[in-house]
């Protein structure tokens, strides 16, 4: 992985969720606007999952690669997914959905950050 | 009909549906790696993760379905994850049991931000609010 990237994606996942969030408190339905940022987050994850995806099948080595392939695929599925869900049924509570898939894809990003520090440091 | 239930997949509901999906996809995953990478290890732990993510996945079919058929699986999933969640948790709290492995229900769910936890009870109370009106009732 690499660390820029990560911290990029974070913060961007983080500001999703914070929007969502505002969102469903102000009663604003998500529309448009939502799904192109969520459309700009998504490829940010996408594009980190690749690269990092390359790396460990490449050269570098993690402790559990079969568990960070996992956190990889989940990392670009939720977002998308939840995101689906959240448009389909427009009421203020699509902001709040949208809200738990970004930050669900940042615990799977920090877990995959956090397996791939471990097998730099031990490997 | 007599009664006519509310749909427990709209609005506010929605939200509680997605921190389901979101939690039986994760424990899904994390049991399948387990027991299929190291289930020796620590059969009883991770015997108890498949069960959490079964129970999981119940509760969000259940949830997002509609009809009573939903409705009463919803409300026995959310129960069960209730009891597993304080089961476990206090067993593990109290180091009566010598877990070799964390589940996501060790420890009340503190690895998972205490989420497990909290969620049972979310699940109860929205699907109390949303339980069938009986007709001849207020409104």
């Amino acid at each position: 992985m690499i660390e820029p990237l990560v911290v990029v994606v974070l913060v961007a996942l983080a500001a999703l969720a914070v929007a969502g969030a505002a969102g469903t408190a102000t009663g604003r339905v998500p529309g448009r606007t939502e799904r192109l940022a969520v459309g700009v987050v998504a490829g940010l994850v996408a594009l980190q999952a690749v690269i990092a995806g390359v790396r460990v099948l490449g050269a570098a080595a993690v402790s559990e690669q079969s568990t960070f392939l996992i956190y990889l695929v989940v990392s670009v599925c939720v977002l998308p997914i939840t995101t689906q869900f959240a448009l389909a049924e427009p009421t203020r509570w699509g902001g709040l959905v949208i809200a738990v898939g970004a930050v669900a894809t940042a615990v799977a990003v920090w877990r995959l950050d956090g397996l791939w520090a471990a097998g730099v440091a031990g490997g | 009909m007599a009664e006519r239930p509310r749909a427990t997949a709209t609005g506010p509901g929605r939200v509680l549906i997605a921190v389901y999906a979101v939690f039986a996809l994760s424990a899904t995953a994390r049991a399948g790696v387990q027991i299929a990478t190291r289930f020796g290890e620590a059969p009883l732990p991770y015997l108890l993760s498949a069960l959490a993510a079964v129970v999981y996945v119940l509760a969000t079919v259940g949830l997002a379905g509609t009809g009573p058929g939903a409705r009463r699986l919803a409300w026995a999933a959310v129960v069960f994850e209730l009891v597993g969640v304080l089961a476990v948790g206090t067993l593990t709290a109290a180091d009566a049991v010598a877990f070799p492995a964390d589940t996501v229900w060790s420890r009340f769910g503190a690895g998972y931000g205490y989420v497990p936890l909290v969620l049972p009870f979310l699940g109860l109370w929205w699907l109390r609010r949303t339980a069938p009106v009986r007709a001849g009732g207020v409104g």
